[in-house]
């Protein structure tokens, strides 16, 4: 217990010394329209990062959560575009979940080492991405779409009321439901949980299509924001996802860790960004430190995991 | 080679691992479906392209056979060229220049060698990380931009010939030949083995075995800074972003060639016909008129094919 | 008296939590001497040897080697002062070739061409070593296409390679041809003809009187005797592993009526693990499986509850033939409680809590929700009933005791009602008082109907709680025992493949 409250407060004050740093660079900083921004920009991230995260918990990994966003994202702009929302959301879904299953299969049934797996899904997706976007831009969607990234209700960005929702289903999912259990032993201890009769590959194979469609559904979250797609819009966002989950607490080494510091992740790394930006930092620079953070992040992971310490 | 080595080389290839198979399948497949194929410019073309991701997949062999993964070679491999570009932009002069290369691509390697040897963090997400790393400094020191015209003699390294052959397929030459030397006949690749197969065995006979796993990067960066020799010199160019994707084939022609991912098995050999079967996918494609787009999907598709039949026939 | 003796152990005492593994023991070996270590399961010699190989530390007592007083902390100072472990997991590279093995870490150097490996010098040297112990294998031959002789032999030499004084040899036939074990021995003669020490630790007691000079017996960690193989019989050597007060844990003060048929085992054949096994379980009895390290019982346990498969052979549970996964086993009421508790039985950095319910998620919440309360009590409930010692049920189990965490694998499997339960090695580390619980515990189960089959290595707790006995060695069957003509003499017969 006591690991876990060092831990949310060591993350707290990050977050406080973020906020007064950042405020005393810029005066304006703490307006409540900006950080409304910022919770609605940490908010995306966080959503991507969310499937992202019961997959690391499981002691796996999805490199290939960008590429599957871009191409179902993509895809379903296309629809969207002349007027088919419903359908044309549907079927970007489906691809998500598709690409997910698929890595679900190779990390399942063939036994391929997670990060290869989804690796190479990252360099399909991308592919096809590229292949069905033809190097162009679409961008233009209906108001109805559009509600979604960018409408407010009751002045709350549509966003942010999402990713409470998202956040409130997935704690429940993964605290007080038996799939949530059996995604913890998995990673605790995949032989045990063998052991204990929990199915492994069944699991597996939901663990990473429920990664899959995630991503889609951040990605027409994300593309309704911006009111645009291409096909490289997924590229610069696996970094910070991992970087959210990490810092957030999520081990990689499977088992510990939860939705929640996902979300405190997710502001951590919108707040730096921001920060960086508000600083003029390059965006060449950002890529540097996008880097360096998530090496310090899996630093700080095996200094701080339970089962490193000799569990 | 002792008579052994041989009867061991001859069994090996006996075994035929994927790539060789892939090589001869895709060989025959594009030369039936273009007559651009089989041409000798063609191929010297394909030796050509082919010889930076060997450069690379020799380096990734040593990693992956030590049970490491090096997921920043590629654009590691582009900052050692933008730093080479600098260098001669600069007038430093060449030697220095290619010096600067592989000593950055070196120190990356380091990087990454202490966070995986010395602090065991996952090899996976730390090179994904000084992958970014990589990717960001590139870009900062050419400010998104490339930096072109590097002058003959960068580009005598593509062009030149020596008794009649590129430069280029000669330095693949040299280079294979000396990391072939270092795993077969030196203390370093025999470790490289033992790391792989048994790691605790290397520590019990008193080995440092930090001190190897962390070689082992350093020379996988260094060699991606020669590499980026050779594609600086093909392209007349550096280009910031021009490594990323190359690991993804440099891992495929290391896995296609026979090396496994957990046992310390490998055959150094069998990289390069790995890599020759992935550079001719990439031309065959190409030839056939197939979109660059497409490429990107059907080369990754083709190439997770391949590693999940390896994986299934049992390693 | 000291000259000759090339390793003195005097008075190693070595505790682990809960239990004294090694008491005061002393044993010696002299130059060129093979020096037999037997005794049960348990008794203490594989942990000896440990702390002679520097895997462990000791709590009490010193070592000497050559006169010299040696302090050992890790297993490179035992390389150094001359002390060789032939485990029986080798410790060989695969995909390196023998002489590479052989001289791992002290490659000879090229004369001429600095940086590189005389690889002609090497294999020369290996072929040397090779030759002198009377072994045909060409050293430069991957250690991977070996057969399990050849490697063994590798090890030897490359214990004669580091000019190891005392070569200890950890059950080392146990995956031998009659044939390769003859040439193992004539090896073995070839090293103490040079003056090496061999402390060969073994169940085959044959193999004692074969090879051996002298012969040391321990048993529950303490020296029994040593005696001169010339003086001594296969009777008298069982007899001092086994003589002691047998005093019942817990008397069985009851016997049920055995009920319907829990598992029932015909043929099971897996290859190079078990051979032609027949064997059933009834509710109401508690079936014990003995027999010596590497019989197999482990892996019929895991192949009658799914976690391996098998070649031949059927496996019935509950009257239904099964072939899946542990998870179908779970299903119909099969649970087993594994031998390596930490690895296979618990999510040590999980709470409790999740570690008691996890297998019976579906029973206790069909709808798939988790309802706090009822969980909490469940728990609780097994707290009390099972006298589980932690402050809460949501302590990490990685913090709880041996004995503890037994418990919460128990209340795991009750949780889940299964009607046939596996236990493997069930009280080992365990201290006494949690021991008793635990045997308790396993006839209250017995007693409401349900089936055991008890795996153990401690030959009283098989006497005290089985109804019948099978014995296992080299993967089969050897024996059936009822509970009337079991004896310790018997038991450990049968499990070495020592019959009249």
């Amino acid at each position: 217990m006591l690991h876990f409250w060092l831990h949310s407060l060591s993350r707290l004050a990050m977050i406080i010394v973020l906020l007064v740093a950042l405020s005393l660079v810029s005066p304006s900083f703490l307006s409540l329209q900006n950080l409304s921004n910022i919770v609605r920009q940490a908010s995306l991230l966080f959503l991507l990062a969310s499937g992202l995260t019961v997959v690391i918990l499981t002691a796996g990994i999805d490199l290939s959560i960008g590429s599957v966003l871009a191409l179902s994202g993509s895809v379903a702009a296309n629809f969207i575009q002349q007027g088919w929302i419903w359908s044309g959301s549907l079927i970007g879904l489906v691809i998500g979940a598709g690409c997910g299953l698929l890595n679900g299969l190779m990390v399942a049934l063939v036994g391929l080492p997670p990060f290869i797996a989804t690796y190479g899904m990252l360099w399909v997706a991308e592919g096809f991405a590229q292949v069905f976007m033809k190097g162009e831009i679409i961008s233009g969607f209906p108001r109805g779409f559009r509600f979604l990234g960018a409408g407010y209700v009751t002045g709350i960005p549509v966003p942010i009321l999402v990713m409470i929702v998202v956040l409130v289903v997935s704690i429940f999912f993964l605290r007080r439901t038996n799939f949530g259990r059996h995604v913890y032993i998995i990673g605790a201890n995949r032989e045990a949980a063998r052991l204990s009769g929990i199915s492994i590959r069944g699991n597996l194979l939901l663990v990473y299509s429920l990664s899959g469609l995630i991503s889609a559904f951040a990605g027409l979250v994300y593309v309704s924001r911006i009111n645009a797609v291409e096909s490289t819009i997924g590229e610069p966002l696996l970094l910070p996802a991992i970087a959210a989950v990490c810092i957030g607490g999520t081990s990689l080494f499977g088992g510990e860790g939860g939705i929640g510091g996902t979300m405190v992740g997710a502001l951590i790394m919108t707040l730096v960004t921001n920060g960086m930006n508000l600083l003029n930092v390059s965006p060449y620079w950002q890529s540097f430190v996008m880097g360096a953070i998530v090496v310090l992040a899996v630093a700080l992971d095996q200094l701080g995991s339970a089962k490193m310490k000799g569990a | 080679m002792s008579e052994t080595a041989w009867g061991t080389w001859a069994r090996r290839v006996g075994m035929a691992p994927g790539a060789v198979y892939a090589l001869v399948v895709l060989s025959l497949t594009f030369t039936l479906f273009t007559t651009q194929f089989l041409t000798l410019r063609n191929l010297t073309n394909v030796g050509m392209q082919g010889s930076v991701l060997i450069i690379v997949a020799l380096g990734m062999t040593l990693i992956i056979l030590s049970q490491g993964i090096d997921l920043s070679l590629g654009p590691v491999m582009g900052l050692a060229g933008v730093v080479l570009a600098l260098a001669v932009k600069q007038q430093v002069g060449l030697p220095l220049a290619i010096v600067a290369a592989i000593v950055v691509g070196g120190c990356f390697g380091l990087l990454n060698g202490v966070l995986i040897a010395r602090l065991g963090l996952p090899p996976f997400v730390v090179t994904l990380g000084t992958f970014g790393m990589a990717q960001g400094l590139a870009l900062v020191l050419t400010q998104g931009s490339s930096i072109p015209g590097l002058g003959p003699a960068v580009q005598y390294f593509n062009d030149g010939r020596i008794l009649g052959v590129q430069v280029p397929i000669i330095m693949t030459a040299v280079a294979f030949l000396v990391v072939y030397v270092i795993l077969y006949y030196t203390k370093f690749g025999t470790y490289v083995f033992a790391l792989g197969g048994n790691q605790e065995a290397l520590a019990l006979a008193g080995v440092r075995t930090r001190l190897y796993k962390t070689g082992v990067y350093v020379l996988g960066g260094g060699l991606a800074g020669v590499a980026a020799l050779v594609m600086t010199a093909r392209m007349n160019a550096a280009h910031p972003t021009v490594g990323v994707g190359l690991e993804f084939d440099a891992i495929a022609s290391v896995i296609l060639g026979g090396t496994s991912f957990e046992r310390g098995k490998g055959w150094l050999g069998g990289t390069i016909f790995g890599a020759l079967a992935v550079s001719v996918l990439r031309n065959g494609l190409n030839l056939i008129g197939l979109s660059t787009s497409w490429q990107v999907s059907m080369v990754g598709m083709v190439i997770i094919l391949a590693i999940v039949v390896d994986s299934l026939r049992g390693i | 008296m000291a000259e000759g003796l090339v390793l003195q152990l005097e008075g190693i005492s070595k505790q682990f939590p809960g239990v004294r593994a090694l008491d005061d023991v002393s044993f010696d070996l002299r130059h060129g001497e093979v020096h037999m270590l037997v005794g049960e399961n348990g008794a203490g010699k594989s942990t000896l040897m440990k702390v002679l190989a520097g895997a462990y530390g000791h709590d009490a007592g010193r070592i000497v080697i050559n006169g010299q007083p040696a302090d050992i902390r890790n297993p490179a100072q035992a390389l150094a002062l001359g002390v060789s472990v032939i485990y029986q997991e080798f410790n060989l590279v695969p995909y390196l070739s023998v002489a590479q093995n052989i001289f791992l870490g002290r490659e000879p150097r090229h004369p001429k061409i600095p940086g590189l490996i005389d690889h002609t010098r090497m294999k020369a040297e290996a072929q040397a070593l090779l030759e002198s112990l009377g072994v045909d294998v060409d050293p430069q031959a991957m250690v991977h296409d070996l057969g399990v002789a050849q490697q063994q032999m590798v090890e030897v030499a490359k214990a004669l390679s580091v000019n190891a004084q005392i070569v200890v040899m950890d059950e080392p036939t146990s995956a031998l041809t009659t044939r390769e074990i003859v040439q193992l021995f004539a090896a073995i003669r070839r090293l103490t003809t040079r003056g090496v020490g061999v402390i060969y630790i073994s169940h085959r007691l044959e193999e004692v009187f074969e090879i051996g000079d002298r012969i040391t017996v321990l048993r529950d960690g303490k020296w029994i005797t040593t005696l001169n193989v010339q003086d001594a019989t296969m009777d008298g050597v069982i007899q001092a592993m086994v003589g002691r007060a047998i005093d019942r844990l817990f008397p069985r003060d009851f016997m049920m009526e055995k009920g319907e048929v829990a598992v029932a085992v015909h043929n099971l054949h897996r290859h190079g693990v078990l051979q032609d096994i027949t064997m059933t379980v009834r509710c109401g009895e508690i079936v014990g499986l003995a027999g010596l390290v590497g019989a197999g019982r482990t892996e019929l346990a895991r192949v009658i509850f799914g976690a391996d498969p098998y070649d031949e052979g059927e496996v019935e549970i509950f009257g239904r033939t099964v072939r899946g996964s542990p998870t179908e086993r779970v299903a119909i009421g099969v649970g087993l409680l594994p031998e390596d508790r930490k690895r296979e039985g618990l999510a040590l950095i999980l709470p409790l809590r999740e570690n008691v319910v996890v297998a019976s998620l579906r029973r206790l919440f069909p709808s798939g929700i988790i309802r706090r309360a009822k969980e909490h009590a469940v728990v609780t409930d097994f707290v009390k009933s099972l006298d589980i010692a932690t402050p809460s049920i949501n302590r990490m189990t990685k913090f709880l005791s041996g004995g503890t965490q037994q418990k919460v694998v128990l209340a795991k499997w009750l949780c889940t009602q299964s009607r046939f339960l596996i236990f493997d090695e069930p009280t080992r580390g365990i201290d006494v008082g949690a021991k008793a619980e635990i045997h308790q515990l396993m006839n209250e189960l017995v007693k409401h109907g349900a089936a055991i089959l008890m795996i153990s290595s401690e030959l009283p707790e098989v006497l005290n709680m089985s109804d019948r006995i099978y014995v296992m060695h080299k993967g089969r069957i050897t024996k059936e025992l009822s509970r009337e003509e079991a004896n310790q003499e018997t038991i450990l017969r049968h499990a070495m493949g020592v019959t009249p």
